[in-house]
């Protein structure tokens, strides 16, 4: 789930019941004492975003292979690389982007799948079937992970403002909702909007002559929105307060779900260019203790009680059904790696802070 | 002795006393400790309340600044552009103004006029710099128009100034202000119709307005400020300042739980808060801490405060601690006391039992009991005064049967009728008399005596009467006799005389007729006279035998001799 960094502090579900401090003293006696104990039933070591494994979910999967699971929550790409990479033999299994995915492969920290032993794939649509569309999912023509759940970045408009649903990415520099637009402040999606208004061949190679364009799109974006936010509810409270009229869905259907559920009249739409989106794969690490049964959890998440619960609660899309509110044809552009995140985001603190093109582009 | 009674009563005694006033001085520690717990809670609530009125004051005082500038009417004139001849004076005047501002509040990062139209682009702009203060122009003046300080801003109510959340300035080109927490103050424009046209915007150094503000706190105080979402702004550790803005959560409610009903939302609500202990999070050592939670009333502020002072227990506790030493001290110099005392009640008590004691040990290996503490009015004395009595009984038995043992001893060995030794004791005697005259080479004699007539005056007369004889004869010759001789009854009218010495034959003779007379003496019986008489056969050492039985067999053999020739 790339961009959530900012939701809050990693913080495993442990940790929630238990303080630091009694979790400190569990570790211990898990290392010392009562190991040996649970040694007899096997332990599944699951890191996971939140919501992505519910009690309930948890349990029938322990239930159907008498084992327990260890869920271990993690909010940011950030601290999922640094659990990982520094505590590989920590985990059995774990949720990834599938464009951060190819730097674990790189690192060797995590292994080919065996799709035989995940039956449930042959229930994911067809789309989501088909690894090998979907960059960053296989390396030398193995696949590595297992496509769970997604989320466009579509447009959210209020239905009495905007009548017609956007069908364009340049509905956000419409100088008719100028003061009613609602963007995201990150440098990295921007510059892909950006390249996409521009039509440019890939939002996430910008050439070197098209950085002047793109930057002053950036700044036509920024004279034509009321704000920027970073955080879903920020959004959604930017949103209802000054009755915004489109906002760009950096968290896509969480968004949604969030501000139908605060009662407002909300369309979700998903441009022609395609919107970005990022799709979360299962993975299995390296050192997985049990290679067949961290299969046997991914095949469990493609089930149909995690896949109704991961809508029904979250919001987001599973890879089993089309989204109801989608439209036939919705493009998706999984997010990749951009050519150059450090100048999207140097550029952008510039745009963003109100310089003019002539000082965005200073080197 | 395992556990001589000593170790047990001093024991007791050193317990008693340690006991005693170790729980008394523990107890007024423990009462004291709580007292100064409570009695700081109660300072840095009230430091706190004091710190929460003078940021109140300072913050009303910044929007105060704002929202003078806004009005006044330079500003305006500068925002319509109608001073077009003086623009530029106007500018400057207005930007000497800001720079006289921030010159006076080091806590100014930066002042602003900021137009609502050309997307809130900044008209008069002076920065802190680094130790200057920068009037900016040109091309460095910047957009603002999607900040909420001034979207937002904008859309007040006349007279309000808006009070930005606080936030880290991630506005390229801030100078001074830029990655520092801050807050904004924005006072809106109005031209003569009441629209409003732009902002005065005065950027807070967040920390130094704290610090500023905590300067004249002790030193161990140390300041939390949070947001109404509880993230921390201000921490003594920097890493939980602003966690939020690094995608980390570092939450007052976190480290001290019980500040959760300080939060915006929480219900039910407080406004304050007072804890004391070790909390999880950042600091692991124990403290002492108030918050309180504070709305800025008259401000359209985004958010709310919460601001906290705690103290390390243990400087709270080193008031308690010294306290403590003293207690401490009290009670081992009382524990001492205790032992010593002890020691001396005990050794009052053990000496004179120990004086019994060895009395009575030495009275039973035979000794005299020697001197005990019988002076004491107490049961000590009381028991040595029972023991002494106990062994004036006993020495008085014993002497008893003593005498009763003499008596015995003088039964088996003598003749009871005649009081004389009998055989027995006599050949013990003799024994004796023998081996003495072999080492000293003298003589013994023995005179062996059977009574004449005795039989007679037996079947005549009655056994009385023979008794009544043998008693004279016994008489008789122990009258004759010297001490150092010995006269024995050796059967029924048989005596025997031992007699110690070298005597020559005339003595002996002397002797043995002197004996027959004093035999042949009539005795009284009643109102008659009894005759008897003795036959006497001499035996002597060396000459007539050298052991006992020789002797005694000679002698009888003479006495036998002296019968018959007599009859």
């Amino acid at each position: 789930m790339v961009n959530c960094i900012n939701i809050s502090v990693e913080r495993s579900l442990i940790s929630s019941v238990w303080n630091r401090r009694s979790l400190l003293t569990a570790g211990f006696l898990l290392l010392f004492g009562v190991a040996p104990a649970w040694a007899a039933t096997p332990v599944l070591r699951v890191l996971a975003w939140p919501g992505y494994a519910e009690p309930e979910v948890v349990q029938s999967f322990e239930q159907q292979h008498g084992v327990r699971v260890e869920v271990t929550i993690v909010t940011s790409d950030a601290t999922l690389w640094q659990k990982i990479s520094t505590r590989n033999m920590d985990y059995d299994v774990f949720a990834v982007n599938v464009a951060e995915l190819q730097r674990y492969i790189a690192a060797n920290l995590v292994q080919a799948l065996k799709p035989e032993l995940i039956p449930n794939t042959r229930r994911q649509l067809p789309r989501f079937r088909d690894l090998a569309a979907i960059p960053g999912a296989m390396a030398e023509g193995r696949a590595f992970g297992i496509p769970f759940t997604y989320s466009g970045m579509g447009l959210i408009y209020d239905r009495k403002q905007v009548a017609v649903a956007p069908t364009r990415i340049a509905a956000l520099w419409d100088s008719r909702y100028r003061g009613k637009v609602i963007a995201y402040d990150g440098g990295t999606h921007n510059f892909s909007l950006a390249a996409q208004r521009l039509k440019l061949k890939s939002p996430f190679r910008i050439e070197a002559a098209e950085w002047p364009r793109a930057a002053e799109q950036l700044i036509a974006l920024r004279r034509n929105v009321l704000g920027f936010y970073t955080q879903p509810e920020e959004s959604v409270q930017l949103f209802l307060r000054h009755k915004a009229a489109l906002m760009f869905a950096n968290y896509g259907m969480q968004q949604v779900q969030l501000l139908k559920a605060a009662g407002a009249d909300i369309g979700y739409a998903i441009p022609d260019e395609g919107a970005l989106a990022w799709l979360d794969c299962w993975v299995v690490t390296r050192a997985a203790r049990d290679p067949a049964l961290s299969h046997a959890w991914i095949d469990h998440m493609l089930g149909e009680q995690a896949s109704r619960l991961l809508t029904e609660r979250q919001g987001l899309a599973s890879t089993l059904v089309e989204q109801a509110d989608g439209r036939p044809g919705d493009r998706l552009v999984w997010l990749q790696p951009p050519e150059d995140t450090g100048r999207r985001e140097k550029l952008w603190a510039r745009v963003r802070s109100g310089d003019q093109l002539s000082r965005v582009l200073a080197p | 002795m395992r556990f001589p009674i000593a170790w047990q009563l001093g024991l007791t005694l050193v317990l008693f006393g340690v006991l005693g006033t170790g729980l008394t001085g523990y107890f007024a520690y423990q009462a004291s400790r709580d007292q100064l717990v409570k009695a700081s809670e109660e300072r840095l609530l009230t430091a706190t309340r004091v710190l929460m009125r003078q940021v109140t004051v300072a913050l009303k005082g910044t929007a105060t600044d704002a929202r003078m500038f806004a009005q006044h009417p330079q500003a305006v004139r500068i925002l319509q552009n109608t001073a077009a001849d003086f623009q530029q004076l106007s500018e400057r005047n207005v930007a000497l103004l800001f720079e006289r501002m921030l010159a006076v509040h080091p806590e100014y990062f930066q002042m602003r006029l900021i137009e609502a139209d050309n997307y809130g682009r900044e008209r008069i702009r002076v920065d802190r710099g680094m130790g200057s203060i920068l009037h900016i122009e040109g091309e460095d003046l910047q957009e603002k128009g999607h900040y909420p300080y001034v979207f937002d801003a904008l859309r007040l109510p006349p007279g309000s100034v808006y009070v930005s959340r606080a936030s880290i300035n991630h506005e390229i080109g801030a100078h001074a202000g830029e990655a520092r927490p801050s807050l904004q103050f924005s006072a809106p424009v109005r031209d003569t119709e009441g629209n409003a046209i732009g902002l005065v915007v005065i950027n807070v150094d967040l920390e130094s307005l704290f610090v500023q503000l905590a300067v004249d706190l002790p030193p161990e105080l140390r300041l939390y400020l949070a947001n109404g979402r509880g993230d921390f702004l201000i921490h003594p550790d920097p890493a939980r300042s602003f966690a939020f803005d690094r995608g980390q959560d570092a939450l007052v409610q976190d480290d001290f739980p019980e500040t959760a009903v300080l939060l915006s939302g929480s219900r039910p609500r407080e406004d304050y808060v007072v804890t004391s202990g070790h909390h999880t999070g950042g600091a692991s050592e124990a403290l002492v801490a108030a918050f309180i939670s504070q709305s800025l009333p008259g401000l359209e502020a985004e958010d709310e405060f919460i601001l906290g002072l705690s103290q390390p227990l243990s400087s709270v506790l080193a008031e308690s601690n010294r306290l403590a030493a003293e207690t401490l001290s009290i009670v081992l110099s009382f524990s001492v006391l205790a032992i010593l005392l002890a020691i001396v009640l005990v050794r009052a008590l053990v000496r004179p039992l120990h004086q019994i004691v060895s009395g009575v040990r030495r009275f039973s290996a035979g000794g005299t009991i020697g001197e005990l503490p019988v002076a004491r009015s107490d049961e000590i004395g009381e028991l040595a005064l029972s023991i002494e009595h106990m062994v004036t009984q006993i020495h008085k038995q014993i002497e008893d049967l003593h005498e009763q043992q003499d008596k015995l001893d003088h039964l088996a060995s003598h003749d009871s009728l005649t009081g004389l030794p009998n055989r027995r004791l006599f050949l013990d005697r003799l024994e004796r008399a023998l081996a003495r005259a072999r080492r000293q080479e003298t003589q013994l004699t023995l005179l062996f005596i059977d009574l004449d007539n005795f039989k007679a005056i037996n079947d005549v007369h009655g056994h009385a009467a023979g008794d009544a004889v043998l008693q004279a004869v016994a008489q008789r010759l122990q009258s004759l006799l010297r001490e150092s001789d010995t006269a024995a009854r050796i059967g029924g009218d048989e005596f025997i005389v031992l007699l110690e010495g070298t005597w020559d034959d005339a003595s002996v003779e002397h002797i043995v007729h002197k004996v027959q007379a004093s035999l042949s003496l009539p005795v009284p019986y009643q109102d008659i006279e009894l005759e008897s008489g003795g036959s006497i056969g001499v035996g002597r050492y060396p000459q007539d035998g050298s052991t006992a039985s020789t002797l005694i067999a000679a002698a009888d053999q003479a006495m036998y001799r002296c019968k018959t020739e007599r009859s």
